[in-house]
C-alpha cells in the first residue's frame, strides 16, 4: 500500500521522488512558494500564518478604532455617519477579538505547543491546516461586509432589482460585537416566503455566518491542541513539568470547546429567525431576547478567559527567562489558571445584571465574580515572586510583561468594582466599562501578546528585532494606551454612554475625549512601528544565536528558524525548565534511540484541507446574499456544503501518506533496505 | 498490504470480545426492557413526583450504560471518562441554572399574540 | 481522519490512541451543544406551557400532538442500531470483516427508518398546524429535532462511505478497527442525546392529566 512503501530518507523534501495519494493524485510535498504555503501541514507555517493575519487584523481593527476616535475627538463631530459609527464599533470589536487576539494567541499555540512538549508535530497536522483556512476564510467572509457597504454606498447595487427591494441597507454588522437581540432578530410574523420583518439588514447576516465559520475553526484547533499536549508529550515530560504557556494553552483550548458550543446553537437559532421566520428571539411571538444574553454570555465570558490565558501563560514564560529564577510557585500558577477558567462559566450573568435577574441570582453572580479576583491575585503576586530578588534583564519583552503586569492590574481593580450589581448599575453601557475591558485586553492581552511577539520572534525566524526601535515603540503604545483608556474611567463615571456616535458640548467631556484620541493616535502609532519593527525583522533582521536569551523551555534548545522535523532525537525531560536545567543544572535533557537510521517521518503535505475549508467561503457568501435577495443565491450555500463534504470526504480517502527525511545525527547512515515496500 | 501482515488477534483477546459481545446482548435487552418500562410508566396512576424521579433515574441509567458498554468506557482509561463526564456536567449545572433563571411569574403574556 | 502515519506506531504519552481521545472530546463539546438546544426548549416549555395556535386559530396542547407509538418505535430502533454498531466494532476487534459489514448494513438501515419516522412526524405535525413559524414551540421542537436528525444523517453518510470503503480491503487491521470505533463512538453518542429527547421533550408531556408543564396559560398575577 503506497502509504506504507516510504521513500528513502532524503535530507531535504525537494529530493523526493513524486508519490501519489490513495486516490492516485500528485501529493503536494516536493512544492515551494505559494503552493508550499497553502498546502502546508508544518505547525510552524501554520503558526507563522495564523500570526501574519492575525497582525494584519490587529492593524485592520485599529484603524477602524481610530475611525471612531476622530469622530469622538470634539462634539457633534460629523466625521462618519452614525450608521458608520455603529458599523465601526461592531467591526473593530469583532475584529479585535475573533481576527486579531485569538489567531495570535494560536499562532503561539501552534509554533510553541509541539516545541515545548517535545513534540514533532500537532496530532493532527491535516487538521491544522483546516483550522487555519477555515479561520481565514471566516475572516475573510466578514470582512468582506465592508466590500458590499463600500459597494452600496458607491452605487454599485443600484440597478439591481434585489437592491431596490432591500428594507435595510446597512451591510456591515451594526449590533455590536454581541449582537443582541431583538435589536439583531426579527419581530412580528413571517410572511410567505418565510421571512420575519427585521431591524437590521444583511450586515447581521454576514456576521452569523461569520461567527459561526470563526467558531469551527476554533473548535477544530482546540481539539488538536488539547489532543497533542495530552498525548503527544516526551518522555519524561509529566504534566506538572509542562511550561507554563503550554498548560494555559490547554486550559484555553478546553474553555474553547466547551463555551464555543453554546455561541454555535445561539447563532443556529438566530439564524432560523432571521432566514426562516422562526420564534426563538422574536418579541411578538413570544421568544425571549434576554435568551439570547444568556446564551451569548454563557459563550462570551469564558470568551474573555479565552484572550486572558494565552497572554498569562506568555509572561509566565519571560518573567522567569528574564529574572533568572524559576518561575515562583509553579503549581499554584498553574492551578489558579484552572480555576480561573472554570469559575469563568459560573458568572457569565454579571453581563447582565442591569436585566433585573433578581435578588438571589443577582447576590450568587456577584459573589461567583469577587471570587475569581482571588487566583488572577494569586498570579500577580507569584509573578512578583518570580522577579524578586531576580537579575532582572530589561529586554523589550520584559519590558511589555512589566507594563502587562501593571495594566492588568489596573484593569483588574474596575473589573472588581463592577462584580458588586449597585456599582455595575452605574457603569453598565458608560464609558468606565470601555476603559475596564480596554485595560485588560490592551494592557493585558495586547502587551502580553507583543512580549511573546519580541521574545519568540528570534525563535521563529532566527533573527533579532531591532530593540532600539522596540523600547521606543513599546513605550509609545503604553504611554498611547493610559492616555487614550485612562480618561475613559472619567469620562465613564461623568456620564458618558458607550457605542453614541456623538455627544454635545457642555457636559464636560469635551478635554478628555480630545486626550483620549490623541492617546490613540499615538497608541495606533506605537503598534504600528512595532509590527513594522517585526515584519522588517523576519525578512532583513540581524541573525542570532538560537539561545539568545538565555531561555528555559525546550523550544531554546533547537536550532533557529526550527528544522522541519523539529527534534532530531526525541528528547527525554528529567526536570521543569528542562533547557535551563540541561544548561546550568544537574539534569540533561536525554535522547531517545527511536529508530533515528530510518529517519523522522514527515506528514504529507495536502489540497484538501484547503479544499474543504474553501466550502465555508460559498457558504459564507451565499447565506448573507439570500438574505439580501439576490438570485440564486441559495445554490452557492449549496456549492459550498458540498464542496465541503467532498473536501473531508477526498481527505479521508487520500491517506495520511508521509515521507522520512534525514535528520543531523542520521545524515551519514546508509539508507536503509526497503522492506516494507512493495 | 500492511494488515494482512498484522498478527492475528491473541486468544485471550479473542475471548475478552466474545464476553463484550453477550454483555452487548443483555445490555440491549436491557435497554428494551427499560424503553418499555417508561411508556407504561407514564401511563399508569402514580404521583408525579415518583413518575419524574423513576423516569429521570431511567434515563440516565439507559445514558450511563450506553456510554459504559457500547461506547467502552468501563473498558477504556479513566481520562476519557472524566472529560465525558466533567463536560456533561459542566453542562448540567449551566442548563439547569439557565432554567432556573427565567420563570413564567416573569413573563406578561399580553405583549405576544 | 488527518492522523499522523507514524503515530499509531508511537505510543501516546496516555496510551489513547488520538483518535480516540479527539472523538471523546468532540461528545464533550457537544454535550455542551445538545445541552444548550434542549434547554432552549425545555425553557419555552416552562414559559409558554399552553402549546401552541394552529392555522383556524385553535389553542392545541402537545398532548394531542405527539404520537407517542411512533416516538417510542423510532426510540427503539435507534437503540437497536446502537447495539448493532457495538457489534460491528466488536467484529472488526476480532478482524471479521463480513460480520461488520452486516452489522453495519443493519445499523445504516435501522438510521434510515429512525430518518424517515422523523420526516414522517414531521410532516404530520406540520398538517396539524404546528410550523416553525407560527410559534416558539415549533421553533424550539423542529430545531432541536432536526439537529438530532442532521447528526443522525451525518452519521448513516459515515457509515454508508465506510461500508463501501470496506470493499476496497483498506480498512483492517488496528487503524481500521480504530476507524470503525471512532464512529462508533459518534453514533452512541447520537443515541444518548435521544435517550435525553425521549424523556425530556416526549415523555414528561404525558405525566398527570396535563403533561408535566401543565396546559394552563403563564401564571400571571396582575
Amino acid at each position: 500500500m503506497s502509504h506504507d512503501s516510504h521513500h528513502a530518507p532524503v535530507a531535504s523534501k525537494l529530493e523526493l521522488a513524486p508519490e501519489r495519494s490513495d486516490l492516485g493524485l500528485l501529493r503536494p510535498d516536493r512544492t515551494t512558494g505559494w503552493s508550499d504555503w497553502l498546502t502546508t501541514v508544518d505547525h510552524k507555517k501554520i503558526g507563522i500564518l495564523y500570526g501574519a493575519f492575525a497582525m494584519f487584523y490587529f492593524l485592520v481593527g485599529g484603524v477602524e478604532a481610530l475611525a471612531i476616535r476622530t469622530q469622538l475627538i470634539r462634539p457633534d463631530n460629523d466625521f462618519v455617519t452614525a450608521r458608520m459609527y455603529n458599523q465601526l464599533f461592531t467591526m473593530h470589536g469583532t475584529t479585535m477579538i475573533f481576527l486579531g487576539v485569538m489567531p495570535l494567541s494560536a499562532a503561539f499555540f501552534n509554533f510553541l505547543v509541539p516545541l515545548q512538549i517535545g513534540a514533532r508535530d500537532v496530532a493532527f497536522p491535516r487538521l491544522n491546516a483546516f483550522s487555519l483556512w477555515t479561520f481565514v476564510f471566516g475572516a475573510f467572509v466578514l470582512n468582506a461586509s465592508w466590500l458590499f457597504e463600500f459597494g452600496h454606498l458607491a452605487g454599485w447595487f443600484n440597478n439591481f432589482e434585489w437592491h431596490k427591494n432591500l428594507v435595510y441597507t446597512d451591510f456591515a454588522p451594526a449590533n455590536g460585537w454581541f449582537s443582541y437581540a431583538p435589536l439583531s432578530g426579527t419581530f412580528g410574523q413571517a410572511d410567505a416566503s418565510l421571512h420575519a420583518p427585521r431591524f437590521t439588514g444583511v450586515g447581521t447576516d454576514f456576521w452569523i455566518i461569520g461567527i459561526q465559520v470563526l467558531g469551527i475553526a476554533s473548535l477544530a484547533a482546540s481539539f488538536n491542541f488539547i489532543c497533542t499536549i495530552i498525548n503527544m508529550r516526551a518522555k519524561g515530560m509529566t504534566m506538572m513539568r509542562l511550561p507554563v504557556f503550554t498548560w494555559m494553552t490547554l486550559v484555553t483550548a478546553i474553555l474553547i470547546i466547551l463555551a464555543f458550543p453554546a455561541i454555535t446553537v445561539a447563532l443556529i437559532e438566530l439564524m432560523f429567525d432571521r432566514a426562516f421566520g422562526a420564534n426563538f428571539f422574536n418579541p411578538s411571538a413570544g421568544g425571549q431576547p434576554i435568551l439570547w444574553q444568556h446564551l451569548f454570555w454563557i459563550f462570551g465570558h469564558p470568551e474573555v478567559y479565552i484572550l486572558v490565558l494565552p497572554a498569562m501563560g506568555i509572561v509566565s514564560e519571560i518573567l522567569p527567562t528574564f529574572s533568572g529564577k524559576s518561575l515562583f510557585g509553579y503549581p499554584i500558577i498553574v492551578f489558579s489558571g484552572a480555576v480561573i477558567g472554570f469559575l469563568g462559566f459560573a458568572v457569565w450573568s454579571h453581563h447582565m445584571f442591569t436585566t433585573g435577574l433578581g435578588p438571589v441570582p443577582t447576590a450568587a453572580f456577584s459573589l461567583l465574580t469577587m471570587a475569581i479576583a482571588v487566583p488572577t491575585g494569586v498570579k500577580i503576586f507569584n509573578w512578583l515572586g518570580t522577579i524578586w530578588g531576580g537579575r532582572v534583564r530589561f529586554t523589550p519583552p520584559m519590558v511589555l510583561s512589566l507594563g502587562f503586569i501593571w495594566m492588568f492590574m489596573c484593569g483588574g481593580f474596575s473589573g472588581v468594582m463592577h462584580s458588586s450589581a449597585p456599582a455595575d448599575a452605574q457603569q453598565q453601557d458608560s464609558y468606565f466599562v470601555i476603559a475596564h475591558f480596554h485595560y485588560v485586553l490592551l494592557g493585558g492581552v495586547l502587551l502580553g501578546l507583543m512580549a511573546g511577539l519580541y521574545f519568540w520572534f528570534p525563535k521563529i525566524f532566527g533573527r533579532m528585532p531591532n530593540a532600539t526601535v522596540a523600547y521606543i515603540a513599546s513605550g509609545m503604545v503604553i504611554l498611547g494606551f493610559n492616555l487614550a483608556f485612562g480618561p475613559m474611567h472619567y469620562l465613564g463615571l461623568a456620564g458618558q454612554p458607550r457605542r453614541t456616535h456623538t455627544y454635545h458640548a457642555g457636559f464636560g467631556w469635551e478635554t478628555w475625549n480630545f486626550v483620549a484620541t490623541i492617546g490613540a493616535y499615538i497608541l495606533g502609532l506605537g503598534v504600528f512601528i512595532s509590527f513594522v519593527n517585526l515584519v522588517w525583522t523576519a525578512f532583513k533582521g540581524k541573525k542570532c544565536a538560537s539561545d539568545p536569551w538565555d531561555g528555559r523551555t525546550l523550544e531554546w534548545s533547537l536550532p533557529s528558524p526550527v528544522p522541519e522535523y523539529n527534534f532530531a532525537q526525541a528528547p527525554v525531560i528529567a526536570a521543569r525548565d528542562a533547557f535551563f536545567e540541561d544548561k546550568h543544572g544537574g539534569k540533561r535533557i536525554g535522547f531517545e534511540n527511536d529508530g533515528g537510521e530510518a529517519g523522522v517521518h514527515m506528514p504529507s503535505q495536502s489540497w484538501m484541507p484547503l479544499l474543504a475549508s474553501a466550502g465555508f467561503l460559498f457558504a459564507g457568501f451565499g447565506m448573507p446574499m439570500m438574505a439580501m435577495g439576490v438570485p440564486h443565491a441559495g445554490w452557492i450555500v449549496i456549492t459550498g456544503l458540498g464542496v465541503l463534504i467532498v473536501g473531508i470526504w477526498l481527505w479521508a480517502l487520500e491517506g495520511p501518506g508521509g515521507y522520512m527525511l534525514k535528520t543531523p545525527a542520521v545524515a551519514g547512515s546508509p539508507a536503509p533496505t526497503e522492506t516494507a515496500a512493495h | 498490504m500492511s494488515h494482512s501482515t498484522e498478527a492475528a488477534p491473541s486468544p485471550a483477546f479473542l475471548a475478552e470480545e466474545t464476553r463484550r459481545y453477550h454483555h452487548f446482548i443483555t445490555l440491549a435487552l436491557w435497554l428494551a426492557v427499560v424503553t418499555g418500562a417508561e411508556i407504561v410508566l407514564i401511563f399508569l396512576p402514580v404521583p408525579m413526583p415518583v413518575v419524574l424521579t423513576v423516569l429521570s433515574l431511567m434515563s440516565a441509567g439507559k445514558f450511563f450504560a450506553v456510554i459504559l458498554w457500547f461506547m467502552h468506557l468501563i473498558y477504556d482509561k479513566r481520562l476519557l471518562f472524566w472529560i465525558f463526564v466533567g463536560a456533561l456536567m459542566l453542562a448540567f449545572a449551566t442548563f439547569t441554572g439557565l432554567l432556573a433563571l427565567l420563570s413564567p411569574d416573569r413573563i406578561d403574556p399580553k405583549w405576544f399574540s | 481522519m488527518s492522523e499522523n502515519a507514524a503515530a499509531h506506531d508511537a505510543p501516546t504519552s496516555t496510551g489513547i490512541d488520538h483518535k480516540k481521545l479527539i472523538m471523546w472530546l468532540f461528545l464533550a463539546s457537544d454535550c455542551m451543544f445538545f445541552g444548550t438546544l434542549i434547554s432552549t426548549h425545555l425553557l419555552y416549555r416552562k414559559l409558554y406551557p399552553a402549546g401552541f395556535t394552529d392555522a383556524e386559530g385553535h389553542q392545541r396542547f402537545i398532548q394531542n400532538l405527539f404520537n407517542i407509538e411512533l416516538t417510542s418505535f423510532s426510540t427503539f430502533i435507534l437503540l437497536m442500531s446502537s447495539f448493532l454498531m457495538a457489534l460491528a466494532v466488536s467484529a472488526m476487534h476480532k478482524g471479521q470483516i463480513k460480520s461488520f459489514r452486516r452489522n453495519v448494513l443493519g445499523v445504516i438501515f435501522f438510521g434510515l427508518i429512525f430518518l424517515g419516522c422523523q420526516v414522517f412526524e414531521f410532516t404530520h405535525f406540520y398538517h396539524q398546524g404546528l410550523t416553525i413559524q407560527n410559534s416558539v414551540l415549533g421553533s424550539t421542537f423542529y430545531v432541536l429535532t432536526g439537529t438530532h436528525g442532521t447528526h443522525v444523517a451525518i452519521g448513516v453518510l459515515w457509515l454508508i462511505l465506510m461500508y463501501f470503503y470496506s470493499f476496497t480491503g483498506k480498512l483492517g487491521g488496528h487503524v481500521g478497527a480504530l476507524d470503525v470505533e471512532v464512529a462508533g463512538l459518534y453514533w452512541h453518542f447520537v443515541d444518548i442525546v435521544w435517550i435525553i429527547i425521549f424523556t425530556a421533550v416526549y415523555l414528561v408531556e404525558y405525566l398527570g392529566p396535563n403533561g408535566f408543564w401543565g396546559t394552563g396559560l403563564p401564571a400571571v398575577t396582575k
